[in-house]
């Protein structure tokens, strides 16, 4: 069973997985989404969280699936010499690995960057860890609102005046697993180009601080510490989220003095059209409180949706505040093939959240994700070439199933 | 030298998502060219956080702290091409980069050959990257969007914060640019993935990026489980959370987070706390198998005074040798005298002729062989235009350099 051809930029880029929960193999699924071989290592004896936590199938765990379509699966005791044996083989047959286990994890396990490198040394390794694998905090672990806290970008996020909230508590891991999957690609074109490969270290707390970097300047330049403002925004007003009819909200952003005249006529308000200090974004940011108050009162009645449509008509920047019903429901998300059919391990339609990108030459998305240990044959034999035999060997010795 | 010393880009673009999505290759020694409408430039330039008067005035192009995060190692060039001159330049210097990275729709990109459809016979080896909140729309509407509409057409914005209270509004995210970042991100980790296959294809391609769609992205654990019918989807606000004690809480010089899900987590607490009497009323195991909301405001209450009194530094330190998950809330200064950021290096001085020596982030991924590097600070408003339209494009960028002046 050799893997179908599936197109896309990284056709023919093979990654080893060794990872958990969320940010790692969320590197792996935008690699797979790009078209690469990603083939999850997998111990029995040490299941990812998602396969297990809450749930009755390791098989078919709704969290795993969902940032796992498309990769392979192999079963590898990592508890016995074998078992490391098996995957130093398989890295010595791969371009990129990809690691998030605990600091110092995967060198006590002998598959750390010195010792992978010694057998294949122009393998991209792509090490993932809270606050990166060497330094002085590195030992400290984390989930991912942590990383937000530690990041700084927490502190951003809240009502003005109070305690920061921090973002949705989903927020981190997958941002910091995009930022490792760019850096892959990055080392990957330089491979290519130089036959050279390299150790990638990746900070999911730095990561985070890149996503307020111009809260950073404000800091450098003025030494100024940004603090929770609610829906302000320095360089537009209004810029808020106003109430509408059935519990529902709509996101208005006047990003000019146009488009502050367009609200201010579809409101109907004649006075304010009137009063040239509110012409200037600088006299709009003085009264901005009791804008937002006259906002939230003429909103609070109308339909999220119908109300959107009609400020973007006139080139007012609005939206629905989209719930996970709405977004579900989205037309430009559906229109896009954002959201998309694979195929499981039954031979049953699953709907799945594909690429967010299109490209020219996109890769296939058509499989599922995997069952433990689903493609071992496949590995072991393809790939690493051992022959039945010696496959039902490694099985009967429990080194893999 | 880095891993995109030898590739060209062009950048035009008004927008923080596309400034964003080209630093990062620059970052990676790309040799980054900036289109910028000539006299005011980029409008990133009049963006927060500007440098006080003493040292920019009111509205000099050079005085936005934005604009010098997002054009670190790029080049400008002031060029108008809205004009017959300036589109004969532009159109040369297509023909000399590797990449082109905007913010536009179909017809715009149409009228210079660029689009999806005419990319292949006009400009074949090129990548075109177009970042819009909303990916390329069929009929060329144009939705008017920013950040924060992007933000709350994509989940993030109605499920912010955890623990909704649903008489509040849903907030906009961290800062005003999230939805940029990460937008910004996804367009070159594509374009790094196309530029590896051209290595070998020699074709370019167009490459369409959604801010919406990103953003949706970055949610798959919850959104992922939700389109394929295994978890519930509601007009909730809650419907993303994790039900729980964790949260910020106030501490007594900032504020920390504490995460707590796991019976494990609780003995920590327990350990760190010496045993408090109030901690009885809860069996070992509550956080896994009896969390209501009764015990959850009961045990916020507590921590809440407890760390109310604790410096966070301290008590995360502390915390951290026992197995309980508490880390302080910092701030950018706290991240400036951080001895881990400061150990790796995180952040760089730069020396900018109007803003002077600065400290800059850099970026959180440290390659052994090809590090990112930040070299040379954002260039001052059309900088670069005679070197580089005479390099690139020959006598009709000497016209028009003459045409500026």
């Amino acid at each position: 069973m050799s893997m179908r051809k599936r197109g896309g930029p990284l056709q023919g880029v093979r990654v080893v997985e060794l990872t958990k929960v969320w940010a790692g193999p969320y590197t792996g699924k935008l690699l797979a989404f790009l078209g690469a071989e990603v083939i999850r290592v997998e111990s029995e004896g040490s299941l990812d969280v998602t396969r297990v936590y809450g749930v009755d199938d390791i098989n078919n765990a709704p969290g795993f699936k969902a940032v796992n379509p498309q990769k392979l699966s192999v079963q590898i005791d990592m508890k016995t010499e074998k078992g490391i044996a098996l995957i130093m083989d398989m890295l010595k047959e791969a371009d990129v690995v990809v690691e998030n286990l605990r600091p110092g994890a995967i060198a006590r396990l002998g598959l750390g960057y010195e010792q992978v490198a010694a057998v294949k040394p122009d393998i991209v390794y792509v090490s993932m860890g809270m606050y990166g694998s060497d330094g002085p905090l590195s030992y400290q672990t984390g989930y991912a609102p942590c990383f937000a806290a530690l990041g700084g970008l927490s502190a951003l996020v809240g009502y003005e005046g109070e305690a920061p909230t921090g973002m949705n508590i989903r927020y981190a891991d997958s941002t910091f697993g995009a930022a490792a999957a760019f850096a892959a690609c990055v080392a990957l074109l330089h491979r290519r180009r130089s036959g050279e490969g390299q150790f990638i270290d990746v900070s999911a707390v730095e990561s985070m601080t890149s996503m307020i970097g111009d809260a950073v300047m404000d800091y450098s330049l003025n030494g100024h510490v940004a603090s929770c403002d609610g829906n302000r925004h320095a360089d537009m007003a209004p810029h808020g989220v106003y109430p509408c009819a059935g519990g529902e909200w709509i996101s208005i952003a006047v990003s000019s003095d146009d488009a502050w005249r367009a609200l201010a006529a579809t409101m109907n308000a004649e006075d304010w059209l009137d009063q040239s200090e509110l012409a200037t974004l600088a006299g709009r940011k003085c009264e901005e409180a009791s804008l937002d108050k006259r906002i939230a009162d003429w909103t609070r009645n109308q339909n999220a949706e119908a109300l959107a449509l009609q400020l973007q008509q006139v080139g007012v920047a609005a939206a629905k505040s989209l719930s996970s019903l709405d977004l579900i429901a989205n037309a430009s998300l559906w229109q896009r093939g954002f959201y998309q059919e694979v195929t499981d391990q039954q031979g049953q339609q699953r709907s799945i959240l594909g690429p967010a990108w299109k490209m020219s030459r996109m890769a296939e998305v058509v499989d599922d994700a995997p069952s433990l240990g689903q493609h071992n044959a496949y590995v072991f034999g393809e790939i690493l070439g051992l022959s039945e035999d010696e496959q039902q060997q490694l099985a009967a010795a429990g080194i893999t199933r | 030298m880095s891993a995109l010393t030898a590739i060209k880009v062009l950048e035009i673009t008004r927008t923080v998502a596309g400034e964003y999505a080209a630093k990062l290759l620059a970052d990676f020694g790309a040799e980054v060219i900036k289109l910028e409408p000539p006299g005011c430039g980029s409008p990133t330039r009049q963006l927060a956080p500007l440098a006080d008067a003493t040292v920019a005035g009111e509205s000099d192009p050079e005085r936005s702290g934005l604009f010098a995060y997002l054009n670190t190692n790029k080049r400008s060039v002031a060029l108008d091409i809205e004009t017959h001159q300036g589109q004969a330049a532009l159109a040369q210097l297509l023909t000399r980069v590797d990449v082109l990275i905007c913010d536009r729709q179909h017809d715009w990109l149409e009228g210079l050959g660029l689009s999806a459809e005419l990319l292949e016979s006009c400009y074949p080896e090129l990548l075109v990257c177009a970042i819009t909140p909303f990916g390329q729309m069929d009929d060329d509407e144009v939705i008017p969007a920013e950040d924060l509409t992007a933000m709350h057409s994509s989940g993030w914005g109605f499920h912010t914060p955890s623990a909704a209270d649903p008489e509040r509004p849903p907030l906009k995210g961290a800062g005003r640019f999230l939805a940029s970042y990460e937008a910004g991100l996804d367009a070159a980790l594509c374009t790094a993935a196309a530029l590896f296959e051209r290595e070998a294809s020699g074709l370019g391609q167009f490459i369409d990026i959604s801010q919406q769609a990103t953003l949706a992205s970055r949610t798959d654990y919850v959104l992922g489980q939700m389109i394929a019918g295994d978890m519930n989807v509601s007009t909730e606000r809650t419907a993303y959370d994790l039900h729980g004690p964790a949260d910020i809480y106030p501490c007594k010089d900032g504020f920390v987070y504490i995460w707590m899900s796991a019976p494990a987590h609780w003995q920590a607490l327990s350990k760190m706390l010496g045993a408090p009497e109030w901690m009885n009323d809860f069996s070992e195991n509550w956080l896994e198998r009896e969390c209501t909301p009764e015990r959850v405001a009961e045990c916020r209450r507590h921590v809440g005074e407890w760390l109310a009194s604790q410096n966070k530094a301290s008590v995360a330190e502390a915390a951290q040798k026992l197995g309980l998950i508490l880390v302080p809330v910092n701030n950018p200064g706290d991240l400036m005298s951080s001895p881990q950021y400061q150990y790796r290096h995180f952040f760089t001085e730069l020396k900018h002729p109007v803003l002077g020596e600065r400290v800059y982030p850099t970026v959180p991924y440290q390659l052994s062989k090809t590090p990112a590097q930040l070299q040379a600070a954002a260039p001052l408003l059309g900088q670069h235009t005679e070197e580089i339209l005479k390099a690139e494009v020959g006598e009709v960028g000497e016209d028009v350099g003459e045409l500026e002046q």
